[in-house]
């Protein structure tokens, strides 16, 4: 599954760790996402969205193999 | 998340505090095979040698207790840094403990099994006694190391 978290915070000038502050998990956790290291939770995912009033689609997308 | 079954991070240190101390005794002890003359007691036994070579079933011994004593603080101290939640206990977090645990159990039993395959007579005794903490030593490490790495990642970042 890819992200685009990282473009989204540079639009609403937010830092890694501002947004995890704002959804509370740890900075690892927003890097890690933005590494395409880790997947989210529903529930994370859904909080993500939020804060960026966006929809879930617009921000993760499935990848070939998932 | 499913943290209930963590502790309060404040454990962690008190577990290091003992954890520590108990590995590096418990080295020693390990090298020298001795015990220290002042911790004999009188301890109850669920089960223990007989005077013939039977098993003596709940029964009150005089015993040195040096093993016992470090045994316990050792597994005591570990399992505190196991399973205290981390300051930023999350759902990533969760993930690598979760993985961690796995590995850990994993490499335990592959040593184990070499072991068995390999080491013969009383050699193995020492095998079946390291094995007593082989899933906790390993998670430690692996759990920290990753935990490690995370961090430096981060700090690479702005």
């Amino acid at each position: 599954m890819k992200n685009n978290i990282r473009v989204e915070r540079a639009i609403k000038n937010l830092t890694q760790e501002e947004l995890a502050n704002k959804v509370s998990v740890s900075r690892q956790t927003i890097n890690a996402m933005e590494a395409n290291k880790y997947v989210p939770s529903t529930v994370l995912a859904l909080k993500i969205a939020k804060v960026f009033s966006k929809s879930v689609e617009d921000i993760f997308t499935l990848e070939k193999g998932d | 998340m499913s943290s209930k079954l963590l502790l309060p991070n404040r454990f962690k240190n008190v577990g290091w505090l003992i954890l520590i101390p108990s590995t590096i005794v418990g080295i020693i002890l390990a090298c020298n095979e001795f015990g220290f003359d002042w911790l004999w007691a009188r301890v109850f036994s669920i089960a223990n040698d007989g005077k013939d070579g039977n098993y003596m079933y709940l029964g009150i011994r005089n015993t040195n207790i040096t093993n016992t004593v470090v045994g316990v603080f050792f597994i005591i101290g570990a399992m505190l840094v196991c399973f205290s939640k981390e300051k930023n206990e999350d759902e990533f977090i969760a993930e690598i403990r979760l993985s961690s645990l796995l590995w850990a159990v994993w490499v335990s039993y592959i040593l184990l099994l070499i072991a068995f395959l390999f080491v013969y007579g009383s050699p193995f005794f020492d095998v079946m006694v390291y094995n007593m903490f082989t899933v906790l030593i390993i998670f430690i490490v692996r759990f920290n190391y990753i935990m490690y790495k995370n961090a430096k990642a981060v700090s690479h970042e702005k």
